[in-house]
């Protein structure tokens, strides 16, 4: 039944390739031909020429066109001045096209996309998140192929970078931002336990923790009413120590999970909890408490998504004290540094009943390229496309991010987007378990081989 | 005659109180007393809640007078956020759904109660179906029938499903009012020359006013706060409505919450000062038409 | 003779063409908006479908998956709703018809406190959500300061955290919030208890408690039978405060049957799964309210 997915590894070479790219754009020594005091939209306009040029010409012929498009980037998200800027740009980049969009809340939009798919009222572009979620519309053919719209944007667009969104060989999404699982650090905190910087090694790690604790001060915050906020620990730490390839294997259904040594790291990481490194609290606390609690000095790391970066840049007081890192390794004989949990997802998708899908698909790439660029320049995430105009303005956190991606050695996407979505929903349930000491390790890996087809 | 039955109301009043034991008397205040400030308690906290920063509602002073008062969370709520347009767009929906629920409800209960026919016990069961069916249930099955009519992003869009979901609700209060008129007033009528529809439309409708604030209150509470059928069946923000709006305020990841603490102020201070005022009328209604079951 | 009967009859259609045109609005808005859903929910009930793709007829195999599936939780949900049901009805109610009838009295300011009994129904459960969020937060929650400040700081709980006391947790804000709600109904009908019975009673010895228990309860019986129904059908739909103050954690121990049909309608697309669960919750509902309806019955005869 179920269509066989092209592998979602972002592989190692070319990942980091594209991603040194982004990360020497930043440097001085980037071409910095118009002056950096310009507006984005003024430095932007060379790259986009190429293609921009071309494609209005194609299409005045065709006459104006309306397209609908429903994204998350609502009033209060962080994405939502890139997606104004990009719109604003592609007004004038695309007379004849008007797009009506609509914005809607992350958890409701998912409910709302999935109807929408079932009753054929998608609008022509539609944001959804790659791998599994996307997959499922691909394989009941509702989403418009990108093959040939994508050939004009080669070399602006790494093809590794559609790894998450291709299905059967075929491209089906945008890639917006990618964003991976970032150590942040409160440094003032780290600095009464003694340390000037994140620790590098796992040993050292524990010994900060403990150093910490000592103090009086709670090493992590992590939300326990949210799992996903728990993966992106615990994912981390069975990374570090099993490797990347033996995670991803694991997620793609290509490997049993039932593997001594995620049964190991999944006791490690319990054995994190036991310790009381966590903040005892944190299973009854959402996300947004956490959040503010590590904002307001209660916790002394965070590890959660580096889309974090742009509201931490944006907090004056906060912004000083915190330091983003990777978590250190763990098994050093089966993982190393450089692997990174995380990766492009955030997606536009073409409906494939849109009446002008191949012109919105032509728009789509266009206006996909300007939000992860002004995302970029905002700090919501690292761009899946290849940086141009100036990028020197970004915020000191998501610049580190970048320079961590820079070294990057292969991406494991995130668990609950890499699966399916009834997969995903069990995985992350027996994640909770973990987080609440409710099962070990073995009970984990044992339990997911047995639950999970 | 309405004048001799308050006399006669105060006089048992004041007798009733003379009898009263002084003491449970103050520890029946005290407890009312308290009851009514853990029911106003919510209220308060919304109030402050919306003049907020997210320092302060999460941990610095959760419960107390805001200490630096943020109207402007009420500027963005209204510009950003967008809420004059989605009260005006729930305002619209929420009326014309009741309207639409009271008539069809008035309707059907005048069948079910004044005419005398086989069957009628067992179409008011049925119609009873309609108060234990859960909302998720029936959301994707009525978006593909509105969407095979199409019949989506318009006011009426929800309107006739919110009728729909109110309809079993508004029967059953219809009833515990109608089953009051004296089926003498049928008769008569009949006798004048009146037909069945006559007699509804003459006679029993306007009986039928002081039902209509029960009716209303219990299909405001359906609507007025519905939000999975309204974020799915709408999509253009013209026609969203309040609760879809006030979700829309938060982000993906982070979330600006005293502008949703206004937002949320905007959607219930309206209904709570309207309700304070007509509550004489409300709880009048409710007593004259006590649900009979 | 025979005309006689003619007339009848044309008088009987007639009638029926009435009735049919009085009943057709509801019966237009609730077959199509109503009961189509649920008989597209039974059919759907029966296929593996995610919800877009083409569906498998796997007969009854959900209905059993549902039931014996340790992973799914429709029994803990379950459980959850009825113990709910149960405080909602030997706590809620009982509360409800006390204040009701203690405002009966006319005590002063009886208009007052009724308005003010019946506001957090009005108000969003948004805002009632959050509120107890706040009231149970575990570090500045006012709960956890309330115990620490009278030393019972070893009573101190991550209330909506922890298995033991999450369900408690949802049940007390779910059963406060709708006091008022059967409270007015109660109300409504002990007015409507006619002053003469009452004073007669009180006339011939009676207390008030004995008025209460022997007039006013067995008249407004009905009312009592449409509360305990509401109840027991809204505690089985249960959803709100359940998505806001737990998401059906700690471990899923809090689901109940919305939020389950919620996650497999639209999370795990498992339409078809989802179908089951509305079509048994339906079931559930209809059936409880025809036993309270029997069960009254049977008292009142």
């Amino acid at each position: 039944m179920k269509m066989k997915r092209v592998v979602s590894t972002l592989l190692a070479g070319a990942m980091a390739f594209s991603l040194v790219a982004c990360g020497g754009s930043a440097a001085p020594a980037a071409p910095a031909a118009e002056p950096a005091a310009e507006a984005p939209a003024a430095t932007e306009e060379a790259p986009a020429a190429e293609t921009a040029e071309e494609a209005p010409a194609a299409e005045a012929s065709e006459g104006a066109i309306t397209l609908d498009m429903w994204c998350i980037a609502t009033e209060s998200d962080s994405n939502r001045h890139s997606y104004e800027e990009a719109i604003k740009e592609m007004q004038t980049e695309f007379p004849d096209v008007t797009l009506n969009w609509e914005a809607f809340e992350n958890q409701s939009y998912k409910t709302k996309i999935k109807a929408a798919v079932s009753a054929d009222e998608m609008p022509d572009i539609f944001f959804t998140w790659s791998c599994a979620f996307l997959g499922d519309f691909v394989n009941a053919g509702k989403v418009y192929c990108l093959d040939d719209a994508y050939q004009n944007y080669k070399d602006e667009l790494p093809e590794v970078m559609l790894g998450n969104t291709t299905y059967d060989g075929k491209h089906y999404g945008v890639p917006l931002t990618m964003n991976i699982v970032g150590l942040f650090a409160n440094m003032d905190l780290l600095k009464e336990a003694g340390y000037d910087e994140i620790p590098g090694t796992y040993d050292e790690f524990i010994k900060c923790c403990d150093a910490l604790k000592a103090k009086g001060i709670i090493p992590f915050g992590c939300a326990g009413k949210e799992t996903w906020c728990v993966t992106e620990y615990l994912e981390s730490v069975i990374e570090k120590s099993v490797g990347a390839d033996a995670l991803n294997d694991i997620f793609l259904g290509k490997a049993t999970w039932n593997n001594p040594d995620v049964g190991a790291a999944v006791d490690t990481f319990q054995g994190l909890v036991n310790n009381g490194y966590f903040d005892p609290s944190g299973i009854g606390l959402t996300n947004d408490e956490v959040k503010a609690n590590f904002m307001a000095g209660k916790y002394a790391f965070y590890m959660n998504g580096t889309w974090n970066c742009a509201d931490f840049a944006n907090n004056e007081e906060f912004f000083p004290k915190v330091k983003v890192g990777e978590f250190p390794v763990i098994n050093a004989d089966k993982a190393k540094l450089g692997q990174l949990i995380g990766g492009p997802s955030d997606t536009l998708a073409v409906a494939a009943s849109s009446e002008n899908a191949e012109r919105a698909a032509t728009y789509t790439f266009e206006l996909g390229k300007r939000i992860c660029h002004y995302g970029y320049l905002d700090g919501c995430g690292l761009p899946a496309w290849t940086p141009y105009g100036d990028t020197s303005g970004i915020n000191a956190l998501t610049q580190a991010v970048s320079d961590i991606c820079a070294n990057a050695d292969s991406y494991v996407l995130f668990g609950d987007t890499a699966m399916s979505a009834d997969d995903a929903n069990t995985y992350l349930s027996y994640v909770d378990q973990v987080y609440g000491c409710q099962v070990d390790g073995t009970a984990f890996i044992e339990g997911l081989a047995k639950d999970i087809r | 005659m309405a004048e001799k039955k308050t006399l006669s109301a105060s006089g048992y009043q004041f007798e009733e109180i003379k009898k009263t034991n002084p003491v449970v008397r103050v520890i029946t205040y005290i407890f009312l007393i308290i009851w009514a400030l853990i029911n106003i308690f919510p209220i308060y906290f919304m109030f402050t809640f919306s003049l907020k920063s997210n320092d302060e509602i999460f941990g610095e002073n959760v419960i107390g007078l805001p200490k630096e008062w943020l109207w402007s969370n009420f500027t963005s709520a209204m510009n950003t956020g967008n809420m004059g347009l989605y009260f005006v767009n729930s305002l619209i929906v929420t009326i014309a759904s009741i309207a639409i629920s009271i008539f069809a409800a008035l309707m059907a209960t005048y069948a079910l109660t004044r005419i005398k026919w086989r069957g009628s016990k067992l179409m008011n069961s049925f119609l009873m179906l309609g108060l234990t069916i859960p909302i998720q249930a029936s959301i994707v099955p009525v978006y593909v029938i509105l969407s095979k009519a199409h019949w989506l992003n318009h006011y009426s869009t929800l309107i006739v499903p919110y009728s729909a979901f109110t309809l079993s609700m508004s029967i059953l209060i219809s009833t515990g009012f109608m089953v009051d008129i004296p089926y003498d007033l049928d008769e008569s009528a009949r006798i004048d020359g009146c037909g069945l529809w006559k007699t509804f439309f003459a006679i029993i409708l306007p009986l039928m006013k002081p039902a209509l604030s029960t009716i209303g209150i219990y299909a405001y509470l359906q609507c007025w706060n519905e939000f999975m059928f309204a974020n799915v069946f709408i999509s253009d923000s013209a026609h969203r409505t309040l609760p879809v709006g006030i979700k829309a305020l938060s982000g993906a990841y982070t979330t600006d919450w005293g502008p949703i603490g206004a937002a949320l102020v905007i959607a219930t201070f309206p209904t709570l000062i309207v309700y304070i005022f007509l509550s004489n009328k409300i709880q009048e209604s409710f007593i004259a038409g006590a649900v009979k079951g | 003779m025979a005309d006689n009967h003619s007339v009848k009859k044309k008088s009987d259609i007639a009638k029926g063409v009435t009735i049919f045109f009085f009943l057709l609005p509801a019966l237009l808005l609730f077959i199509s908006i109503l009961i189509a859903p649920i008989i597209v929910s039974v059919y759907r009930s029966m296929y593996d479908w995610n919800g877009f793709s083409e569906g498998t007829f796997i007969g009854l195999e959900n209905y059993r998956e549902l039931f014996t599936s340790g992973s799914i939780k429709f029994m803990t949900s379950l459980k959850n709703a009825f113990i709910l049901a149960f405080f909602s009805v030997f706590v809620q109610l009982p509360f409800s018809l006390f204040l009701a009838l203690l405002l009966g009295r006319k005590v002063k300011g009886e208009k007052s406190f009724l308005s003010i009994y019946f506001m957090p129904v009005l108000i969003s459960t948004v805002v009632i959500g959050q509120l107890w969020l706040k009231i149970y937060n575990p570090d500045y929650g006012i709960l956890n300061r309330f115990l620490d400040a009278v030393n019972l700081g070893n009573l101190k709980h991550v209330w909506v955290g922890e298995v033991g006391t999450a369900l408690g947790a949802i049940i007390v804000p779910t059963i406060w919030q709708y006091i008022g709600y059967h409270m007015l109904l109660m109300y409504a009908g002990v007015k409507g208890v006619s002053t003469d019975l009452r004073e007669a009673a009180m006339l011939d010895g009676a207390t008030k408690w004995q008025v209460d228990r022997y007039i006013v309860i067995p008249i407004i019986k009905p009312i009592i039978r449409v509360s305990v129904i509401f109840a027991v059908t809204g505690s089985l739909k249960t959803y709100d405060l359940v998505r806001i103050l737990t998401e059906g954690g700690p471990f899923q121990s809090t689901e109940v049957p919305s939020t389950l049909l919620e996650n497999m309608l639209f999370l795990r697309n498992r339409y078809g799964m989802g179908s089951t669960i509305s079509v048994m919750l339906i079931a559930l509902c209809f059936a409880f309210a025809l036993l309270i309806t029997a069960a009254f019955k049977d008292k009142e005869a």
